[in-house]
């Protein structure tokens, strides 16, 4: 497939790869993998693909264009055929043309709908060029053939469950940002520095099991649940 | 495939977009009367350069119309935009799905599997894994060299990276065995099952 050669072409060693045999050795410990498993990230670093977002197909705004840019062309040569039948043209055309002959270039409305272009314009260049796809974070490749993105939400959920069998853990928020994961915990009881450097320990352990392309950053913030 | 339809959308969508900023631009920049505020030396065909101009006078608009060509020309052309977006169009609507996959048995005569109890094998070999709650998996591609896309819905207290390595040591290596494949590239999308906070320890 086109795609996969030019993935080839331009093949680099990207530096978290080389990360890749120590950032599995966790999970070999807690989730008991066997020993074929743990050798596919070794093949999967050797193939060295090159780690990229996941690229949104932008099917929704190509359907939006092609609906709009359809029905305009549909109604114009519907008029155009008409008129050429000897029918009269529709009022919409006639006020066209005639709005378009007649109001300046510095009437708000024409202003208007020229900024209204320009910003649209902004947004579908935007749209053309970036990935989009921005809840998927891209994991590190578990084997030669396969891509792998973990969702925002299922890697703050899974850091969730992990801070919540921290002792002392009350309650804890968990929000994934595409470079951070912040969390916020409430301990009812041990001491705070205890607790935060056990949720230190446990996520960061929990931020290497994602086994994200590029490892989130990761900031705990401890607190004591508010006197009621 | 799909990364052709998605080129193709990305390049349609940014050639509207830089006509449309090119064109509100131009009339912007005349509206607000900016070339000669900025004492711009614009070429003497620039269109809407001065704020009392109009978008299309009478004469441009009828410049060709009493010529034998223009109608003709215009439906014609018309007819060709219409159909191009009716094109684009359905290829949004469409899910392209591999309804056949060559198998090559060796012997010189082929095989050929359907795609769907391949992606039956496949989903059920996904659900079956530890820390997998549901899956879901569409072979796209084609029937020569077919590609998963998979969704897998985790489990609370699953371990991502541990998920995605036996999909594609167990699910995915047992597919390609049995169809025979060299390759079966394979896109996956982790996501998560909500659940309420609980301790396991």
């Amino acid at each position: 497939m086109s795609d996969e050669d030019a993935e080839r072409s331009d093949t680099r060693r990207l530096p978290t790869l080389d990360k890749t045999p120590d950032g599995t050795e966790g999970p070999d410990g807690t989730g008991g993998a066997t020993p074929a498993a743990a050798d596919a990230p070794g093949t999967g670093a050797a193939d060295h693909h090159r780690i990229r977002r996941f690229r949104s197909a932008r099917r929704v705004p190509a359907a939006l264009a092609a609906l709009v840019l359809l029905a305009a062309a549909g109604l114009l040569l519907y008029d155009v055929a008409a008129v050429r039948a000897n029918r009269p043209a529709m009022t919409w055309r006639r006020w066209l043309a005639r709005e378009l002959g007649t109001r300046h270039l510095d009437n708000p409305w024409v202003l208007g709908a020229a900024a209204l272009a320009v910003v649209l314009g902004i947004w579908l260049v935007v749209s053309a060029v970036t990935p989009g796809l921005r809840q998927v974070l891209p994991m590190r490749p578990a084997a030669p053939d396969t891509r792998a993105g973990l969702d925002r939400a299922a890697a703050a959920l899974v850091l969730r469950d992990r801070a919540m069998e921290v002792a002392g853990v009350q309650s804890v928020r968990v929000a994934v940002s595409r470079r951070k994961a912040k969390t916020h915990a409430v301990s009812h009881f041990r001491e705070l520095d205890e607790v935060r450097a056990d949720l230190d320990t446990s996520l960061g352990e929990g931020l290497r099991q994602l086994g994200l392309a590029h490892e989130l950053r990761l900031t705990v913030d401890v607190r004591r649940p508010k006197k009621r | 495939m799909r990364r052709g339809r998605g080129r193709v959308n990305r390049v349609l969508l940014g050639l509207i977009g830089v006509v449309l900023f090119g064109v509100g631009g131009l009339v912007l920049l005349g509206g607000l009367d900016l070339p000669a505020k900025w004492h711009l030396g614009l070429p003497a065909g620039w269109p809407w350069s001065r704020p009392d101009q109009v978008l299309l006078p009478a004469r441009q608009r009828t410049r060709w119309t009493d010529q034998g060509w223009w109608w003709p020309v215009v439906i014609a052309a018309l007819a060709v935009f219409l159909l191009l977006m009716l094109w684009w169009l359905l290829t949004q609507l469409r899910r392209h799905r591999l309804t056949e996959i060559l198998v090559d048995s060796g012997d010189g005569e082929g095989a050929q599997l359907r795609g769907r109890a391949l992606e039956a094998a496949l989903t059920a070999e996904s659900e079956a894994l530890d820390g997998v709650d549901g899956a879901g998996v569409l072979l796209t591609g084609r029937r020569g060299e077919p590609h998963v896309r998979a969704v897998l819905a985790l489990a609370p207290h699953a371990d991502p990276g541990t998920v995605v390595r036996r999909l594609s040591d167990e699910a995915m290596a047992h597919a390609r065995r049995s169809a025979g494949l060299d390759r079966l590239p394979a896109e996956v999308r982790l996501r998560a099952v909500k659940h309420r906070p609980e301790r396991v320890s």
